[in-house]
């Protein structure tokens, strides 16, 4: 039983940062039906951006997000200027396929600049004044700050994004658009804005994922090929464009994962979740939390 | 003058330009030999280490005034670690600049797939890092065309399966190993090796090359309570299971595989990389007089440590120049069979001391691997 606290505690940990980079994936399909295949590069980019304020800058923590979320914000903004919005009247194989391109071409300029190398963050984790303070030992499960801080953000950014896309004229405008373009079009609603601004979350949230996780593991150009992978997986599992199901899913792909290494073999855990997609595609199309609409 | 046709004109001018030519290759022109090393890509960090070893013997043997009273002239061509790039650098080394022979490369598979071409062009050719027993084992045997001056992968998987049990005393072994052809052939050496040297493998588990979260792997390892754990795989993922152990307190003498040999590992790592052992053919403070000696001149050169990368390439390199020499000319077939049996009286700088050029009948030089230990972030041959 302690075991299998702990295999949840690491599913949890790891469906956390699939959470956050599905959500952004997920709210760019849904509200500008971009397939964005270089979202793994966003999460990239954030970890390097999160070495290069802290190891290099010198920042504290909190700075060095803001950097974070700037370097996601010029990201979010040219690569909307790049896949959206030339592409927005063509057919949607356009923008896939230039995402395509994009990712090549982050990765390989990534590979000039940094290095092939991998990197890793050293955080302090004494130095940040709550989480210091935080138990490593939860009973039988043991989980080291630097850990535990992922899905504490996780949660923290799902829930301010969930007020956002509630309460404010911005989320209202992104959830008009992601309903019905030109009707919200006609309403009002400026489009051109809502695009940028959800490239720009997207690239955040991933980027976010990216720093937080670039002190666990390790940051080298190609390290989005897999994770954007699973976070495809998330978000078919969630429903396409569906953003409560794609934060479920994140969680329940990273347990899944845990509990296969744990209980079966670890050879096996990348496959469980690709045998989901095909299961989920073949049986219920619309994903485990989505719902099926008839167009009318 | 009017008599001089345009098909004279351009015969006298043809003449012109490649009689100079002619008469400098017969007297000291540079000779030029050939390297192919990954100097881009996914394996540049040890490309680069590499061709520092490739450079210094070339340097050498120049401050002595060259081979045949002609100074040596270092064609390097760039593979990528890529098996397509590896073949056309091949054929332009031998075709364009009429290299004698070729030291490359790192990847085992691009080392295989090249010496396939250049032994049809009957030019030898002297690893340049790949360990793979494969490289050497599509040799003909007695007739090799490609040579490495230390063991193969399986002598390597071997002799780290042996420390294990007789140096550390730890017999209940754990495996962890990745899924690409490296990982598995020395993760079964190592199985096999451990067995009849009167240990036990309590348990094996393998993982895709990049992956990046081992917790629930290594939680799962922990319980099983193993003495030792082998790891076999890239730099960068050993890297990360050793600081994942260490996070859940997974203690056991971790040893890993060749490729964990880089200061890069040690950093990567951190602190959880203290006592971690790899089978390694150099070091800085190697037993072997030959090897110390080029160590210090190394060091006085360029200011940093030689090591195995840098120490393999210099072997490779000043083993082809010498053959070269004995053989009286720059021709490949001559070398190799030079290579083949007359160089067993040459001291080599990796391995212990006393250790030649002598190659066996597939190509490989055999000696016992070191093991080194990493101690105050270091490896060291003494512990």
């Amino acid at each position: 039983m302690d075991l299998f606290l702990q295999y949840l505690a690491n599913g949890v940990v790891i469906g956390s940062t699939y959470v956050l980079v599905a959500v952004g994936l997920t709210l760019i399909f849904g509200i500008l039906g971009v397939v964005n295949f270089a979202h793994g590069e966003f999460y990239m980019i954030g970890g390097y951006a999160g070495i290069f304020a802290i190891t290099v800058l010198g920042l504290p923590v909190l700075p060095a997000v803001a950097v974070v979320l700037a370097t996601a914000a010029v990201v979010g903004i040219a690569a909307e200027a790049i896949l959206h919005k030339p592409m927005k009247n063509r057919d949607a194989t356009s923008s896939i396929i230039s995402s395509f391109g994009l990712a090549v071409a982050l990765q390989n300029a990534t590979l000039i600049v940094m290095g092939p190398q991998p990197q890793r963050l050293n955080l302090d984790v004494s130095k940040i004044p709550v989480l210091s303070s935080l138990p490593t030992d939860f009973g039988p499960v043991f989980l080291p700050q630097q850990r535990t801080l992922i899905p504490l953000t996780m949660v923290l950014l799902i829930a301010i994004l969930y007020v956002v896309l509630r309460y404010t004229w911005t989320g209202r405008s992104l959830r008009a658009m992601a309903q019905h373009a030109t009707v919200a079009r006609l309403c009002g609603v400026r489009v051109e804005r809502v695009a940028v601004v959800t490239f720009m979350v997207g690239a955040a949230l991933a980027g976010i994922a990216g720093m937080l996780m670039s002190s666990i593991f390790l940051v080298y150009p190609i390290v989005g090929n897999m994770i954007a992978l699973k976070a495809f997986t998330v978000v078919i599992l969630g429903g396409m464009g569906n953003v409560a199901g794609a934060a479920a899913a994140g969680l329940l792909l990273g347990i899944t994962e845990s509990l296969t290494s744990g209980y079966i073999a670890n050879s096996m855990r990348d496959i469980v979740g690709f045998v989901f997609v095909i299961l989920v595609l073949l049986f219920r199309p619309q994903g485990l939390f989505g719902k099926a609409v008839d167009r009318s | 003058m009017a008599a001089l046709s345009r098909r004279h004109m351009l015969s006298i001018l043809g003449a012109s330009v490649a009689a100079p030519a002619i008469v400098r290759a017969q007297s000291s022109e540079p000779l030029k030999i050939g390297g192919m090393l990954p100097l881009s890509g996914p394996a540049s960090i040890e490309g680069r280490q590499i061709i520092l070893g490739l450079q210094f013997a070339v340097e050498e043997i120049n401050a002595k005034g060259g081979v045949f009273g002609r100074r040596i002239e270092l064609v390097m061509e760039d593979d990528e670690s890529n098996s397509t790039k590896g073949v056309t650098a091949v054929r332009r080394l031998i075709e364009r600049e009429k290299v004698p022979f070729i030291v490359g490369t790192y990847a085992t598979g691009v080392a295989a797939a090249a010496s396939k071409v250049s032994a049809e062009y009957k030019i030898p050719m002297l690893s340049g890092g790949s360990t793979g027993a494969l490289a050497t084992d599509q040799n003909t045997p007695g007739d090799p065309w490609f040579f490495r001056s230390w063991p193969d992968s399986n002598a390597q998987g071997e002799d780290t399966a042996k420390a294990i049990v007789e140096k550390f005393k730890k017999t209940k072994v754990a495996i962890i190993h990745d899924n690409t052809n490296y990982g598995v052939t020395l993760a079964e050496q190592v199985t096999r090796v451990v067995g009849t040297a009167g240990g036990s493998i309590v348990s094996r588990d393998s993982y895709n090359a990049g992956e990046q979260d081992f917790s629930s792997m290594l939680t799962k390892l922990r319980t099983q309570r193993p003495e030792a754990v082998y790891i076999g795989g890239w730099a960068g993922d050993g890297a990360n299971i050793l600081r994942q152990a260490a996070e859940i307190g997974l203690r056991a003498q971790f040893v890993g595989s060749g490729s964990m040999l880089s200061d890069d590992f040690i950093r990567l790592a951190g602190p959880a990389s203290e006592g971690f052992a790899v089978a390694s053919l150099y070091e800085a403070s190697t037993p072997n007089p030959v090897g110390k000696a080029f160590g210090e001149r190394f060091r006085a050169k360029h200011n940093q440590d030689a090591n195995t990368f840098s120490s393999l390439g210099f072997d490779s390199t000043t083993i082809a120049l010498e053959a070269m020499r004995r053989a009286g000319k720059p021709d490949g077939a001559e070398i190799q069979k030079v290579l083949k049996s007359g160089m067993k009286d040459f001291p080599i700088v990796q391995g212990p001391a006393g250790t030649t050029a002598s190659f066996n009948a597939k190509g490989s030089v055999d000696f016992p691997n070191f093991i080194a230990v990493i101690k105050d972030g270091k490896r060291r041959l003494d512990i």
